[in-house]
């Protein structure tokens, strides 16, 4: 594994059982996430991408299970850990800020609560007193003054609550951060503020961010490189500006043409055809193919490799896939995603 | 040209947040966000304090011990009070003879006793009611006391006998119950017994069915499943019929009687913290706990229990209220305190006895008192619930 990859999924797949038998929410899924890097996770509601990112921290629940797969985080593999150790890599090593501001704070435990039950979770030999200064320094730091660390959750604003989850993050310094439609619910001018302090906190923490939204402006703004998610696989990724700039997927085609612009004028929003599968029954071959424009025979019958064909652009598409008709295909998986 | 100065006006509102107006005056301006529950909280409250100041100044405020045959039998309220009748013309007290060698008739109770001696006279002859008067005309003794609101009734039979003097001894405030015992003092003890066997049995059943619940909902799966329905089970069970079973079982004493109540209520603790710890387990700031390596035991303690109080609260203060009904019940139909214990429910089954006698003070004092806890309890948690219910709280 090369030193600047800090986390490295390979083949991982996540089943929610459901009545109607098993669902893959993530399917079959490799990437590596750079040391330093904002690696954006987009993709519709629904397409696993909470799910890929609460795996990362083998948090699914059931009757969610990951049933296969490798989670190389800095040399380790997360999968071999026992409970007790995992405990210690969530918040020490991989923090996770969470959808809801609103909702992802106890409403009955103080911010200074928060942040010295998070140090002391895992420094238990901190002092009280040494974890409350931490606090208080981290916080303000983040622009919430030090009176306000008694306050209840409920007594912050929007963009407070998302700070000071942000502080849980940092607390411990842990070295990858997830943050998970973090900024779903703020408006447009704390979302600004947000993400601003998000990318100073980034160069001041050195920290390695994996922003999963739905909002493409979002990951435009921040992030090197994204990843496009389609039903439980992914089907792009690579740097940011190619990516969007010069998309290559059919699907993300179509999700570049569906964002609302500002100066939209000339002609009517794009409305990709059909709509997401069903992930109990996923389509044969290429997920996308019966909304594909570009739809092939192959494309119905085999599952297109993740695979390489710029420099550090991976697209799983037959179009890019020089393939012979008759040659039956297993489903490749890249090792150097 | 003049130069106005507005000046702005001085904010005077009551509403201010002032956190440093102390506990008393906070609590008084309450009633301006919460509205109608916080009068039916505060007057459920006042009830209470009221009979819990009762529960503990009982030593102090019963006028008399409440297992004492203190006077005659079925004193109305407010009797009591004794005239002491003598045949006419030959009443000593007020010839100024001496009382020595007198014999006075008496009913068989403490105060007509002591009254006897007060007066002097030694010797003294135990009589059944409604026959002293008899005895008196025939001589028999020389002295009587009577109820003083007889004695019109006396002198119309007897027109030879005359009131020597009045007003003797003291009155009771609620009337005597069927062994002449004092039924305010009883009702005061009783409080005691009623709050102890009512909170011990809501305490003891939130003990247990508190962490069940907790753990049974965090925990999920089968070992839930199978708690779930031996819960419900008992819920299934009549209350009533449950805790006369387990009354008869244990016997009786106030803890027992708690512990064959405290048995009806787990599984309302269960249920209402099972149910409010699954939808609390799905909070978000529990998933972030779990994100920030929290154990499941710091979760279960600082993140789902500190949610999951406020209903048990409400809980609480009803299953009391519900308690004590029970009790009552237990005691009702005999299966509750040993007979030296002062009681509600047993004053209430003896007042029922008399109640066709005429005896109505027996049945209805302990009858209100019981209502007025039982709604001190239910309106203390029916507006908590209103208070502390997080859907309807205004921040």
């Amino acid at each position: 594994m090369p030193a600047d990859v800090l986390y490295r999924v390979r083949n991982l797949s996540v089943d929610y059982n459901t009545r109607f038998g098993p669902l893959t929410a993530a399917d079959r899924v490799s990437l590596d996430i750079h040391r330093g890097e904002v690696l954006g996770l987009v993709g519709e509601s629904g397409c696993g991408k909470s799910t890929l990112g609460k795996a990362l921290m083998r948090m699914v629940q059931p009757p969610g299970y990951i049933t296969s797969g490798e989670l190389w985080f800095d040399g380790q593999d997360l999968m071999t850990l026992s409970d007790r150790q995992m405990r210690d890599v969530r918040g020490r090593r991989i923090a996770m800020v969470f959808q809801d501001p609103m909702t992802s704070l106890n409403p009955v435990q103080s911010i200074l609560d928060h942040i010295t039950e998070t140090i002391l979770t895992h420094e238990k030999q901190t002092k009280i007193k040494d974890a409350e200064a931490r606090a208080a320094e981290l916080v303000d730091r983040l622009g919430i003054t030090a009176r306000r660390l008694d306050d209840y959750p409920h007594q912050l604003s929007g963009g407070m609550r998302q700070r000071v989850m942000i502080s849980l993050a940092l607390t411990l310094q842990a070295d990858l951060v997830i943050a998970d439609e973090a900024t779903t619910s703020l408006d447009v001018i704390v979302e600004a503020q947000f993400l601003d302090m998000l990318r100073a906190l980034r160069q001041e923490f050195n920290l390695t961010i994996l922003l999963i939204t739905h909002n493409i402006g979002v990951v435009a703004e921040l992030s090197d490189r994204v990843a496009v998610m389609y039903a439980a696989k992914l089907v792009e990724l690579g740097d940011v500006r190619e990516v969007f700039g010069n998309p290559q997927h059919p699907y993300t085609q179509g999700l570049m043409k569906s964002v609302p612009n500002i100066k939209l004028q000339d002609y009517e929003l794009y409305k990709m055809e059909g709509s997401p599968p069903d992930l109990i029954v996923p389509p044969a071959g290429c997920r996308f193919h019966p909304r594909c424009p570009h739809v092939m025979e192959i494309c119905s019958q085999h599952e297109p490799g993740f695979l390489s064909h710029q420099p550090d652009h991976y697209t799983a598409c037959w179009i890019y896939d020089p393939h012979d008709e008759a040659l039956p295909r297993q489903a490749v998986t890249s090792d150097q995603a | 040209m003049a130069t106005t100065t507005t000046k702005p006006d001085v904010v005077t509102s009551p509403y201010l947040l002032d956190t440093d107006i102390g506990l008393l005056r906070r609590f008084w301006r309450g009633r301006r966000w919460y509205g109608m529950e916080w009068y039916i909280t505060t007057f459920g409250a006042l009830i209470l304090v009221v009979i819990i100041v009762m529960t503990l100044l009982a030593p102090v405020l019963s006028p008399y011990d409440p297992n004492t045959f203190i006077a005659a039998p079925f004193i109305p309220p407010g009797g009591g009070r004794q005239s002491l009748l003598a045949r006419a013309g030959e009443s000593p007290v007020q010839s100024g003879d001496d009382l020595a060698g007198m014999t006075i008739g008496v009913t068989r109770n403490t105060t007509s006793v002591k009254l006897a001696k007060e007066l002097g006279a030694n010797e003294y002859r135990y009589m059944l009611p409604g026959e002293v008067e008899i005895g008196l005309a025939n001589s028999e003794v020389d002295l009587i006391f009577i109820d003083r609101d007889t004695v019109p009734e006396v002198l119309a039979a007897h027109p030879e006998l005359e009131v020597v003097e009045e007003n003797l001894g003291a009155s009771y405030l609620l009337g005597t119950d069927n062994l002449g015992r004092d039924i305010s003092s009883r009702l005061i003890w009783g409080a005691r017994t009623v709050l102890l066997v009512a909170l011990s049995s809501a305490a003891i059943s939130s003990i247990i069915g508190i962490p069940l619940g907790l753990i049974s909902a965090f925990i999920g799966g089968p070992f839930d499943r199978v708690l779930s329905l031996t819960m419900d089970s008992i819920y299934s069970f009549p209350g009533f019929l449950l805790a006369v079973a387990m009354a008869t079982m244990l016997g009786p004493g106030l803890f027992n009687v708690a512990i064959a109540i405290s048995v009806i209520y787990i599984p309302t603790f269960f249920r209402v913290v099972r149910g409010q710890t699954l939808s609390v387990k799905e909070e978000l700031y529990v998933e972030a706990a779990r994100g920030l390596g929290a154990t499941p035991l710091s979760i279960l303690r600082h993140y789902i229990f500190p949610n999951v109080i406020p209903t048990v609260v409400v809980v609480f203060s009803l299953n009391v209220a519900d308690a004590i009904l029970t009790e009552a019940g237990l005691s009702f139909i005999g299966l509750g305190m040993p007979p030296d214990v002062p009681d509600w429910g047993y004053d209430l089954s003896k007042g029922h006895q008399f109640l066709v006698a005429g005896h109505w003070w027996m049945i209805t004092f302990p009858g209100i008192l019981i209502s007025l806890v039982a709604m001190g309890f239910s309106l203390l948690g029916e507006g908590l619930s209103e208070i502390l219910n997080p859907r309807l709280a205004k921040s």
